[in-house]
């Protein structure tokens, strides 16, 4: 295990954005109780670790992250980085009040959003793609985990009390 | 053979966490199993991939069971003795389930090592042992440290 092989613009970037999207959570007015607001960050870096430790790394590998095959500090850091993505899925979710009629499109969004952040990270070294793996086949993974971010927020939200000041009664009736 | 058993082994602790009764809240039951989940994760790739004390197959369909055991079956395990505990009317009940629950996953761990699917380098099946034991410790530590977040907010309004 390394902190760092080499410490250049992909691990600057990642420090910059880890500062940035903490801020931008820490900033926003509070929305939900704390142990939902946990429970959603941990949701977002839980994706992170598990799909970059199955397709990005053992006989799949399509990836290197950062600099190095070996675990690294910053590739840590990186996971880090889905928890606020998560947190502001769910955020947003209830801020524009995604119904049936909008769940599709805000879907599509976000994973439009993720391939376009990959794009970014392969262009900053973030992420390397070996094996003929490209940047839009990661469209269905966003896809996948944004629906599953949403439909469970969906399920948590029908069974208790998530919001610190409740504004509706009824999600997805709409 | 290994990817049947270890999926039949998925499945089923699936369905049993599903059917049996639930003392843990939803939200508490999904802080767990993210916990352990990444946990189990980091703890293979380290242990395997860092460290080299086991090697892991190369065989894809086998390699498809090593997953399922790292990522469905330890954590989804471990939270249903939690919850089974939770249940239980005494500590020694509840000790029972924790031994239980470790020889389940010493058993698939056996498996795992019968058809190839890992290869000790470096390791034996005692170290195996205690870190099972010390997940179900984590698990209930974690639900705790949840339980204390939820109260606490519940007091602040």
């Amino acid at each position: 295990m390394n902190i760092w092989k080499n410490f250049d613009v992909n691990e600057i970037s990642i420090l910059i954005m880890l500062i940035a999207s903490y801020a931008l959570i820490y900033f926003l007015p509070r929305k939900y109780k704390r142990d939902i607001a946990l429970l959603f960050l941990f949701f977002g870096f839980t994706i992170g670790v598990v799909f970059d430790f199955t397709i990005g790394g053992g006989i799949i590998d399509f990836y290197t992250l950062n600099d190095s095959e070996r675990y690294e500090l910053f590739d840590f850091f990186y996971y880090l980085l889905f928890a606020p993505f998560s947190y502001l899925f769910v955020y947003l979710y209830d801020t524009f009040h995604i119904s049936k009629k909008t769940f599709i499109v805000y879907i599509i969004a976000w994973a439009l959003l993720g391939v376009g952040m990959q794009w970014v990270f392969t262009l900053i070294n973030i992420i390397e793609f070996k094996k003929d793996y490209r940047v839009p086949y990661s469209f269905a993974i966003f896809l996948i985990t944004q629906t599953i971010t949403a439909l469970y927020y969906e399920n948590v939200a029908s069974k208790r009390q998530i919001l610190r000041r409740p504004k509706r009664n009824t999600r997805m009736d709409s | 053979m290994a990817f049947t058993l270890f999926f039949f082994g998925s499945w089923l602790v699936l369905t049993l966490f599903t059917i049996i009764p639930k003392k843990l809240a939803f939200t508490e039951n999904t802080f767990v199993f993210l916990i352990l989940l990444v946990i189990s994760i980091n703890w293979t790739w380290i242990i395997y991939e860092e460290f080299k004390f086991i090697e892991s197959t190369e065989t894809p369909m086998d390699y498809a069971a090593f997953l399922m055991f790292r990522s469905i079956i330890i954590p989804i395990v471990i939270i249903t003795q939690l919850n089974i505990s939770a249940l239980a009317r005494s500590r020694t009940l509840s000790l029972w389930t924790i031994v239980l629950s470790t020889a389940c996953l010493l058993l698939f761990t056996f498996f795992s090592l019968h058809f190839g699917m890992i290869k000790y380098v470096n390791w034996n099946i005692a170290y195996d042992a205690l870190y099972y034991l010390a997940l179900h410790g984590i698990a209930y530590v974690t639900l705790k440290i949840f339980q204390t977040i939820q109260m606490n907010e519940v007091n602040d309004l």
